[in-house]
């Protein structure tokens, strides 16, 4: 199979390299192992300076409002965050004191949000705080095990007036209210019908991961792509390059078994260790795709530091590059090979870390291949 | 009657001092435990799990092989709860003396243990997972114990029979007078208030610790600290003890304990000022993985979820001071007899699975010294938790069809589980996949057990123990602790303070899947949850 531009990795770094290939005319593919770091998106950067406009029209086109402006968020264990550019349902604010008195709503058996932590955080900035349940229809209750951040977005997608009116009902002399993050799954306009019919100022506060607004965007990103024109191989995975002199000429995938995927251009955006685009045993970190150089410390020893809130060195391994961000394999770089997002560890720190990495590196490799042509 | 005036003291909350307190309480003495931290912060609770039969020490050791053998048939009975009846194997590879299998057999059989010669064939199928080199196998009694569960269990039926406990207390001096010792000064570490009790014998049972108490009251104990590297590994491989039969050496025993395996142990001597922090070297988990290899070839394949090291109490032979000869059997010392100082026992050395004797020995001799004469009986009566009922009658005395997770609440607690309120539909919220552990289970460790922090409660119900090393499950404790205790702040410096426990264990194996996992945890806490 072939294609202008092949891309690995179906993260933020891939998606929106892909979007932007295929609104230019290319034609592209995206080989994914299914999950990634999206699912654990906080729902804001933390490292845009500057308002990326090329990224909201390209999100605005997916249907994902961004909401750019500086101010703080309020994390789940109850403490802000400075933010810039959020998901339009992430608890952004522009100040902590959002409201004088607010009521931090949970659920029966949800564990997995913490409205003591954030009444704690709250009451700090002098917030008055009451905490109440919401009710659960009863067929939810009966399995209290499975109570998770997307079982139950999956319900409030069907059920969400419910939870309007029960607000209301619960509702005294507050003028804040706090809900989990755990509406607009399928549908994304659930978050901003909640917060109309609810006659206060709504915060929806971030729950342990799955990230339900991070599991939306990456839906609605992927759709994008697919009414683009992409060809997303969901659940298959890069095993194997063929490179001739610089130049890589095929892929291999774990699904199309010796069809390989042959294309002019290929990005690598595979990320860190989580999503295995970095390997480690005791001795060594390898780049597993392209066998690519990699920066990191020789001696296991410092890879490490035994403290676990201090920077840990191996977060920030990655593939080596040139300033053009081709990969090098032996200190030569792979001319139609482009590295983008967590690959790169802190290899490359004018682009950023996180999200904003991911985005920046992306436009970067789409800039260099579209001028190409 | 003074409320800080009691009949004995025991100073150390490990399996030991658990033990001895519930002797003491059964036999009708008013008795206090105190503890500098928490219940099995020692060598009580970082060690294999492993319930010996005595067969690896039946050769070289027969009193303690001895020992042990009567210990184990004890506890299977007083304390099932705590105890997977799984046998071991000591088996033999081809590099193997097998003359050596003979005088091991020999040694067992002589110290009242069943050994018991099968075919490597028959062995294979009994475990699975056994080295298929092979060429020689014997049948033991070994079985694998919950340690914390055995401390805690010990504490509550204390409890039971009026024994007080303060955990989270420092001894900070001993009361004297002239030659006899007649109480001791206390400080909480977790308010700084300080306290006075008084009490005719004092018993001291903080293992390695015990030398620096002993110090403290005007005698000496020598203590031979030695420290064990131990690793975790994140599945079940084994059903049975997997033991060498050769001469003790490193990496030749692999316990399976709940969901896990353990592989041990090393044996290094350290300073005595050390065993606050010790940690395992990559060496000693390149050592671990390769010998334990040997008795299991897939634990080379399997991941490591963790690695520790515990400190073995040894102790220097009175007449060697210089530790040539180090006892690895019960030290039970009359400081009267031994240094002239009255009120004052030390009980020390000996193991996991012989501390009800331990405890026996030392009460007998607080009891004599009170003029008190009163039988043993804690070899006869069963922990709470253990009457003699599976888990699975225990769960449906409670649940009609119990879900997995109410099977292991009522494996976790025994019996007890059925004094404890029912639980509701919203308590059934699960906090810790891994091992399935219950918001019920949580708020009853946390309402009845003495848990202020997220390491006690992973030492009362395994919350953090599992795969995923806390991942998940600590910060939903996190929140109910916060709830329970009214508390977000200091709640939200203990999670930290335990995820960064749970890193000094991971990190040392921090390569492949660990790495993976520690780099999503670093995210998920850092970048999400903003710790």
């Amino acid at each position: 199979m072939r294609f202008d531009t092949v891309i690995i990795g179906g993260g933020l770094a891939g998606l929106v390299a892909g979007i932007s290939l295929q609104q230019a005319g290319h034609r592209t593919a995206i080989v994914s192992t299914g999950q990634n770091a999206l699912h654990f998106f906080s729902g804001s950067f933390e490292s845009m300076e500057e308002a990326p406009e090329r990224l909201k029209t390209l999100f605005a086109g997916a249907g994902i409002r961004l909401h750019y402006s500086a101010g703080v968020r309020l994390m789940p264990l109850g403490v802000f965050r400075e933010a810039a550019l959020s998901l339009e349902d992430v608890s952004f604010l522009p100040d902590p004191c959002f409201a004088d008195k607010v009521l931090i709503l949970g659920i029966p058996g949800y564990l997995d949000f913490f409205p003591s932590f954030l009444a704690e955080g709250l009451e700090k900035q002098g917030i008055v705080c009451r905490t109440s349940m919401l009710n659960l229809p009863e067929s939810v209750r009966e399995s209290p095990a499975e109570i998770r951040s997307v079982t139950l977005a999956r319900m409030f997608d069907r059920n969400w007036e419910r939870v309007v009116q029960q607000v209301r009902l619960l509702l005294k002399d507050e003028d804040g209210v706090v809900l989990p993050q755990v509406f607009g799954l399928e549908d994304p306009s659930v978050p901003e019908r909640i917060r109309q019919g609810i006659p206060a100022r709504v915060v929806f506060a971030g729950t342990m991961p799955p990230s339900v607004p991070g599991i939306r965007t990456q839906l609605l990103l992927k759709r994008r792509y697919e009414v683009l024109g992409g060809t997303y191989l969901g659940g298959d995975e890069a095993l194997e390059a063929r490179v001739e002199g610089d130049s890589v000429r095929s892929v291999t995938t774990r699904n199309l078994d010796r069809h390989a995927l042959e294309a002019d251009n290929f990005i690598l955006a595979s990320g860190g260790f989580f999503s295995k685009g970095l390997r480690s045993n005791p001795f060594r970190v390898w780049e597993p795709v392209f066998g690519l150089d990699v920066a990191y410390d020789e001696d296991r020893n410092a890879w490490y530091n035994d403290n676990f809130a201090e920077e840990q060195p191996y977060m920030n391994y990655g593939v080596r590059t040139d300033e053009a961000l081709h990969p090098l394999v032996e200190g030569r770089p792979l001319q139609n090979l482009y590295a983008i997002g967590s690959v790169l560890g802190a290899t490359r720190p004018e682009f950023g870390s996180g999200g904003g990495l991911a985005i920046r590196t992306a436009f970067s490799a789409v800039d260099q291949i579209l001028e190409a042509v | 009657m003074d409320p800080r005036e009691f009949d004995v003291i025991i100073l150390g909350g490990g399996i030991v001092g658990a033990g001895t307190l519930r002797d003491c309480a059964m036999r009708g003495l008013r008795a206090l435990l105190i503890e500098r931290a928490d219940i099995a912060t020692g060598a009580s609770g970082r060690n294999h799990g492993l319930l010996h039969s005595g067969a690896r020490y039946a050769v070289n050791d027969p009193e303690s092989a001895a020992e042990c053998i009567v210990e184990n048939r004890i506890l299977r009975r007083i304390a099932s709860h705590c105890i997977d009846q799984t046998d071991g194997l000591f088996i033999s590879l081809p590099e193997d003396d097998m003359d050596y299998q003979r005088t091991f057999v020999d040694a067992c059989l002589k110290a009242g243990i069943g050994a018991e010669i099968i075919d490597p064939a028959l062995a294979r199928q009994l475990e699975p997972s056994v080295n298929p080199e092979l060429i020689g196998a014997v049948r033991v009694p070994d079985a694998s114990v919950d340690p914390f569960r055995l401390c805690a269990s010990n504490m509550v039926d204390a409890k039971l029979h009026g024994a007080q406990v303060r955990l989270r207390t420092e001894v900070t001096g001993f009361i004297r007078e002239g030659d006899t010792v007649r109480g001791v000064h206390t400080r909480s570490a977790q308010t700084g208030r300080t306290a006075d009790y008084y009490a005719p014998v004092v018993v001291n049972a903080c293992g390695v610790w015990g030398q620096q108490v002993a110090e403290m009251a005007g005698v000496t104990v020598g203590m031979f600290p030695s420290k064990g590297a131990l690793l975790i590994f994140a599945h079940r491989i084994n059903n049975m003890v997997i033991n060498r039969c050769r001469k003790p050496s490193n990496a030749d025993i692999l316990v399976p304990g709940d969901t896990v395996c353990i592989i041990g142990t090393t044996s290094t001597r350290i300073p005595l000022e050390n065993c606050h922090r010790v940690s395992v070297t990559p060496d000693e988990v390149t050592l671990l993985v390769t010998e334990g290899a040997k008795l299991t070839p897939s634990l080379s394949e399997t991941r490591i979820l963790r690695a520790f090291a515990g400190v073995r109490p040894l102790v220097s032979d009175d007449s060697d001071p210089s530790g040539r000869n180090i006892s690895r059997g019960i030290v039970c010392l009359d400081h009267e007899s031994r240094d002239g100082l009255k009120g004052f026992v030390t009980i020390t050395g000996g193991k996991l699975t012989t501390y009800r004797l331990m405890a026996e020995m030392a009460t007998d001799l607080v009891c004599r010294k009170l003029g008190i004469d009163k039988a043993c009986e804690t070899a006869t009566t069963p922990l709470p938790g253990s009457q003699g009922r599976s888990y699975e009658e225990v769960a449906r005395e409670i649940w009609e069809a119990p879900s997995t997770a109410q099977k292991a609440a009522a494996a976790r607690l025994g019996d007890v589980v059925t004094r404890m309120p029912n639980p509701s539909r919203q308590d059934e919220a699960l906090v810790c996949e891994c091992e399935e552990v219950s918001a019920w289970e949580v708020n009853n460790a946390f309402e009845r057990m003495g848990v202020s922090t997220l390491t006690d409660l992973r030492r009362r119900t395994r919350v953090g123990m599992g795969t995923c090393q806390g991942e998940l499950c600590a910060c939903r404790a996190a929140g109910l602790l916060a709830k329970a205790q009214d508390c977000a702040e200091r709640e939200r410096a203990d999670l930290l303070k335990f995820m960064g426990e749970r890193w000094k264990g991971s990190y040392p194996i921090g390569w492949g899947d660990t790495l993976r996992e520690a780099e999503y945890t670093q995210w998920v806490y850092k970048h999400v949850l903003g710790l």
